[in-house]
Order: structure tokens, then C-alpha cells, then sequence
């Protein structure tokens, strides 16, 4: 079953020769019309994604890959072109999103996992093992801004990967950490694959992306260049960079 | 707002009830005092503002601290509940850019968060009618009407004021200089009698102040509101928020690119 059908996806942002960010420089501005530029970020994008399928989405810094990312989880609205999204997509774009630093360790799982779409009593039960795959049950009551980043960025990734997700996005979430992290990273996403999950990966990475995705698309300034088996996809881009 | 965006909201309850609860906490955390600081404030107030208009002024007001008190909480939720609206959405960046869920919930978190203020510092309230034994009578079941209409109001100027506020950074600047007028013009301080009729009149243009006006003679006086306050404040509530609305929901599918 396809779980993401994307068809001529267009995106455009405006950018103003002159900010006018205030009221008052719009009511001063408002004899002359407002130029602007227009810039792509992504040009007549076509493709589609099957259920359970991990998606690679790879191309130079700039190229639209986020972009494509925000528009599939909603936070932006694509400027034409039609997206059908079939499951609840669970955007990884930023580990820790709503982290309050004045929060204990716990106070801090409850909220993040309520944003993610969990359950108060989901949260509940899991809590515990959040903070043990994390390696912080000493801490359950820690001020978040006691932690070190790499403490906050276990705390923040044991509890998203509590969220069952239908649709992963994921964003570089994990080129943080130390090795040992990125390992245990890998590993929770092996067992998202062999759950079904269908998961969007973008990455600089690109041995990562040749050892997970069965597919890869490639883009270049926010256009096409090729779409299909990773490897190919992958030895293209090496070829042409 | 449509029905299944409200079921949409319904679904989101607990992210609106958890954003509202956390900031409350957050508020008084690192406070000595913590919760009691929300109490200081109204207190303070009062007392500057009982000595100065009871005895410089000679305000003539039945129970005038508790007039006063009343009129003050009421006004606090509408500049709390607005200024935590401008800040609704630009102050929670990560919220906007990094994930999705309908930005209003985080306008509504806001005015949820003011209401919980304000019914803490309603305790001082409660209070003060206990120990000077002011009667009250079944005409407080009003309250519960004006207070809905008043909140659905300041949900709507919140609204707008989220919205605006992420393209032009100037309103909150503009935004303080409008609550310090309605402050003054709003009865809050004195009783509408002492003006003159026709400038009563043009006052009374303002739905806070209707509303302010018949919560205190429902809760303070056992005087039943007139049926044209309420209704008046119920068209100016529906307006309100419909153009609260209506602006918030032009203006946000640009939020994440503006911001």
C-alpha cells in the first residue's frame, strides 16, 4: 500500500527586498507595493512511498531536503502540488522539542511525550523505561539544566522513540552523540523497520542511508535528479559531486 | 471554527491542559514566595489603590475594596490572557518549526494558564466576602454566562494578537499602550454613575465594561443584570472572537516561514 503520495509539489518562499516587519512599516509602505523575489526550494517533486518502506532523501546542504520534511509533518504548506498522507506521520526533525529547562527529568518525559502524541497513561507506565534505556533512573528528579547535552539528548530520544509511530521523519536526529549512542540509535530503528513503520530518512550520511533504504531520492537545488534503488541513487550523487 | 476542528482540539486536550499547567507552574518556580507571589500582586494593588481613591478621591461605593478587587482580578485576566497571546506563538519557536499540531492550541494554553491565575487570586476574593459576610443570591448563577462571554472575547483578542505578532513585532509595543488606556476607561477603578449619562453611554461601548459591571452587581449587590448587557456583551463576544479568529486563521499557514 502506498503510504505517501507526492505529485508536482512546487514550494516557493517570498523573500522581500525590504523587511517590513512592523505595523508601522507596512502603513508607511502601504502607497508602494511590497517587492519580493520569489525562491523555489522545491520544483515539481513526484514521488511516492510504500507502507513500511525506509525512504532515503539525500542532496547538498540547501537543497530542499528539510523543506520536504516540514511540508510531509504540516508545519508548512506546500505552495501547489498534492500530498496524500495516508497514516499519522511523527516528525523527527529536532530532538527535546518543548524541553523545559527549569523541569525535572520526569516533568519533562510527560511533556515531551504528550507533544509526540502520547497518552498521560501511556507516559505513565512508561516512564521507567525511558530513563533506563536512557541510563538516567538516578536522575528522575534532576533539573533538566543539570544535565549535560548529551544527558538531555538520551533523555529526549528515549522518550520519542516511546511514541509508536506510523510515519518516522527523521531529520540528522542522529548524527548527535557518541558512538555508543548512535549504535543504540541504529538499533531502535532496525526494530521500527521490522515493526512496519515506514520511516523518512534524510542524511548526510550516506553509508547509513546505502545500509538502511531500499529507495533513495536525490535532489539538487530543490529539483528531481533521480529517484529509485539506493545504490544507483547514492553512486550518482558520489559521481557527481 | 468547525466541528471537526473543534474534535480535532477535543483530541488534543491533554497537550492544551499539559502547555497551560506547565507554564503555570513555570511562572512561580524559581520564586521564594512561588504561588503567593500571584497573590502579592492583586494585594498590593488594592491597598494603593483603595488608600488613594477612598480617601483622596472619596470614591462613595458600597464595599469599595471588594468592588475594587473584583474589577482588578477581572481586568488582570484580560492583560494576562492577551499578553500571554502575543507571545503564544513567537515565543515557542521550537513548537511551530519542529512539530505540528493546530497553533490555536498553544493561544488557548495561554488564556487557560491567565485563568488559572485568576482563579488563585479569586481565593483573596472569596475571602474578603467571607470575613466582611457580604450576602450573596441566586443572581450569581449570571456569572457563570458573563464570565464564559468574557473569556471567549479575550480568547478572540488573543487570537489576533498571536497572529499579528509573528509578522509585526511592533504590536506588542502598541498592545501596552491600548491596555494602559483601558484601564482608565474601563470601570474598574470607579462606578459609571460618576460620569455624566451621555458619557456613560459611549463607556459602555466597551463589553468589558459591561461585563465588569454586571459581575460586580451579580456577585457584590444581588442585583440581576440587565438582559441588554448581557446580550450586548454576548454580540460584542461573537464578533470578537470571530475576527480573532478569522485573522488567526489568514495569517497561519505563514507562521513557520516567518518565523
Amino acid at each position: 500500500m502506498l503510504v505517501i503520495t507526492v505529485e508536482h509539489l512546487n514550494k516557493e518562499f517570498r523573500i522581500p527586498h525590504e523587511k517590513r516587519d512592523t505595523l508601522f512599516a507596512m502603513l508607511t509602505g502601504l502607497m508602494r507595493p511590497a517587492s519580493y523575489e520569489t525562491f523555489s526550494a522545491l520544483k515539481d517533486l513526484s514521488f511516492t512511498v510504500e507502507e513500511g518502506e525506509m525512504f532515503g532523501i539525500i542532496g547538498e546542504n540547501g537543497s530542499g531536503k528539510s523543506t520536504i520534511l516540514k511540508i510531509l509533518a504540516r508545519i508548512m504548506r506546500p505552495t501547489s502540488g498534492t500530498i496524500e498522507v495516508k497514516k499519522t506521520v511523527t516528525p523527527f526533525l529536532e530532538l527535546g522539542v518543548g524541553f523545559q529547562y527549569d523541569f525535572s527529568a520526569v516533568e519533562n518525559i510527560r511533556m515531551y511525550g504528550i507533544i509526540m502524541g502520547l497518552s498521560q497513561r501511556q507516559i505513565e507506565s512508561r516512564t521507567d523505561e525511558i530513563l533506563e534505556f536512557a541510563g538516567l533512573e538516578r536522575f528522575r528528579d534532576t533539573k533538566l539544566k543539570n544535565f549535560s547535552s548529551g544527558m538531555q539528548v538520551r533523555l529526549a530520544f528515549s522518550t520519542a522513540i516511546q511514541t509508536d509511530p506510523q510515519i518516522l521523519l527523521l531529520d540528522e536526529v542522529l548524527a548527535v552523540g557518541d558512538m555508543e549512542f548512535q549504535k543504540k540509535c541504529l538499533g531502535v530503528l532496525d526494530t521500527f523497520k521490522k515493526e512496519g513503520v515506514t520511516i523518512i530518512f534524510v542524511s548526510h550520511d550516506l553509508e547509513s542511508v546505502k545500509k538502511h533504504c531500499s529507495r533513495t531520492l536525490l535532489i539538487s537545488h530543490g529539483e528531481q535528479v533521480m529517484i529509485g534503488e539506493t545504490a544507483e541513487v547514492v553512486d550518482r550523487y558520489q559521481r557527481s559531486a | 471554527m468547525q466541528g471537526n476542528h473543534l474534535r480535532e482540539l477535543y483530541n488534543y486536550r491533554q497537550l492544551i491542559w499539559a502547555i497551560a499547567w506547565g507554564d503555570f507552574k513555570w511562572r512561580y518556580k524559581n520564586s521564594i514566595l512561588g504561588y503567593f507571589w500571584s497573590l502579592l500582586e492583586p494585594l498590593v494593588m488594592l491597598v494603593i489603590l483603595y488608600i488613594v481613591f477612598s480617601n483622596l478621591m472619596k470614591v462613595q461605593v458600597e464595599h469599595y475594596q471588594l468592588f475594587l478587587l473584583l474589577g482588578i482580578i477581572m481586568w488582570n485576566f484580560f492583560v494576562k490572557a492577551t499578553s500571554y497571546g502575543l507571545t503564544a506563538i513567537v515565543g515557542k519557536p521550537s513548537l511551530v518549526l519542529k512539530v505540528y499540531f493546530p497553533r490555536d492550541i498553544l493561544v488557548i494554553s495561554g488564556c487557560i494558564t491567565a485563568m488559572l491565575q485568576s482563579l488563585f487570586e479569586s481565593l483573596i476574593f472569596i475571602a474578603f466576602m467571607i470575613a466582611l459576610w457580604i450576602p450573596i443570591s441566586v443572581n450569581i448563577v449570571y456569572l457563570v454566562y458573563i464570565l464564559s462571554i468574557y473569556f471567549i472575547i479575550t480568547f478572540g483578542v488573543a487570537l489576533a494578537l498571536a497572529a499579528l505578532n509573528v509578522y509585526f513585532r511592533d504590536i506588542q509595543f502598541i498592545w501596552a499602550v491600548v491596555l494602559q488606556a483601558g484601564f482608565f476607561i474601563t470601570p474598574i477603578l470607579y462606578p459609571l454613575s460618576i460620569f455624566s449619562p451621555e458619557l456613560q453611554a459611549i463607556l459602555r461601548l466597551n463589553p468589558i465594561a459591561q461585563i465588569i459591571v454586571t459581575a460586580r452587581d451579580s456577585i457584590l449587590y444581588s442585583i440581576p443584570p440587565y438582559s441588554v448587557s448581557l446580550a450586548y456583551a454576548g454580540t460584542a463576544a461573537v464578533i470578537i472572537f470571530g475576527i480573532g479568529y478569522a485573522i488567526f486563521l489568514k495569517l497561519e499557514p505563514r507562521f513557520a516561514e516567518e518565523m
